[in-house]
């Protein structure tokens, strides 16, 4: 098992927390941008550009409400999405128990 | 809020080089609890609060006609202590909920606001019924007594039942369960004892779901 295994999608530092933060959402729930923002600590530009990263691979739904001023937007993760953070921690479980097995007591 | 942001800031993160699996694992163990620990709502505290409520208005009540012959009902002090007590407990809730589900839409959102919507339109319905009941002319002990005490608990128990099955929410349904047994079995207690038995058994519910509630949560 090797670490080209892990889905370069998510395998992002940032990209990680946004996943982690909406799979802890029931499935059916979704988190403002706003809310998202204060949990992830990024700024607005660089979370909307790792959102439409993971929106690109289909892990993400963004949807938008009202307009101008007024504009909210809404994240889920999709059931794609849960789908490649379960493998994505698989992989993850395996390249640890690995580490720890090959390392010198 | 306009949240339709530039993205030029955003350039350049794709950081994947700097993170091995040790890294990995504990962001994926810092972001997960901190996702937990502020969008789950504290329902400990919440049915603590409620049980203290619960035990001191019921409380209230059986103190207020315990003794009265013949029997006449709750006294407007005691229904007035409740009355506060089930405000306070409600403005609790709603500020415990709200600070852990800003932003949170969905389901969850939808599923709260008709279980509110239930709970409010079944308790009226109970004021009315008990109107109905008194025009009728059923006895004191039955109209302010035995069914105004169980009436509302046997409401708030379905509700409770009715919300949490559709999640498996197994501490709530248990709770709601134990709310539809009280106000049944309590009712044979008599227009007094029904408001002591709801009192104590009623909030022990409440305080010991408080209290299982961490355990659950691990």
């Amino acid at each position: 098992m090797s670490e080209e295994e892990l889905d370069p999608v998510i395998h992002a530092p940032a990209r990680l927390r946004i996943v982690v933060t909406l799979a802890a959402l029931p499935e059916g729930d979704n988190l403002s941008f706003t809310r998202l923002q204060d949990l992830i600590g990024l700024t607005p530009g660089n979370l909307i550009t790792h959102l439409r990263k993971l929106e690109d691979a289909g892990y993400v739904r963004m949807q938008k409400s009202g307009s101008g001023v007024n504009a909210t937007t809404s994240v889920s993760l999709t059931s794609e999405g849960r789908g490649a953070l379960d493998r994505y921690t698989v992989v993850l479980r395996g390249l640890l128990d690995q580490a720890a097995a090959t390392q010198p007591n | 809020m306009n949240e339709d942001v530039g993205t030029k800031n955003g350039a350049g993160l794709d950081d994947t080089a700097d993170m091995d699996a040790r890294d990995a694992a504990a962001i994926m163990q810092d972001a997960g609890n901190r996702a937990r620990r502020e969008l789950r709502v504290n329902t400990q505290a919440i049915y603590a609060c409620a049980g203290v409520a619960w035990l001191l208005g019921y409380g209230g009540m059986w103190l207020s006609v315990r003794g009265q012959r013949p029997y006449q009902g709750p006294t407007p002090a005691a229904a007035f202590i409740q009355v506060v007590l089930i405000g306070l407990a409600a403005a609790i809730t709603a500020s415990v909920v709200g600070r852990a589900t800003s932003g949170v839409g969905g389901f969850s959102a939808v599923q709260r606001r008709v279980s509110i919507l239930a709970l409010v339109i079944g308790i009226v319905a109970v004021l009315v019924l008990e109107a109905a009941i008194d025009h009728a002319g059923a006895s004191r002990s039955i109209v302010f007594g035995v069914f105004q005490a169980a009436a509302p608990v046997l409401v708030t128990g379905v509700v409770y039942v009715a919300t949490s099955a559709s999640r498996l929410n197994w501490p709530a349904l248990g709770l709601g369960l134990w709310l539809i047994a009280v106000a049944a079995g309590g009712a044979f207690a008599g227009p007094v004892g029904v408001w002591g038995v709801i009192a104590v058994a009623g909030g022990i519910g409440f305080l010991l779901i408080a209290a299982l509630r961490p355990a659950a949560n691990r």
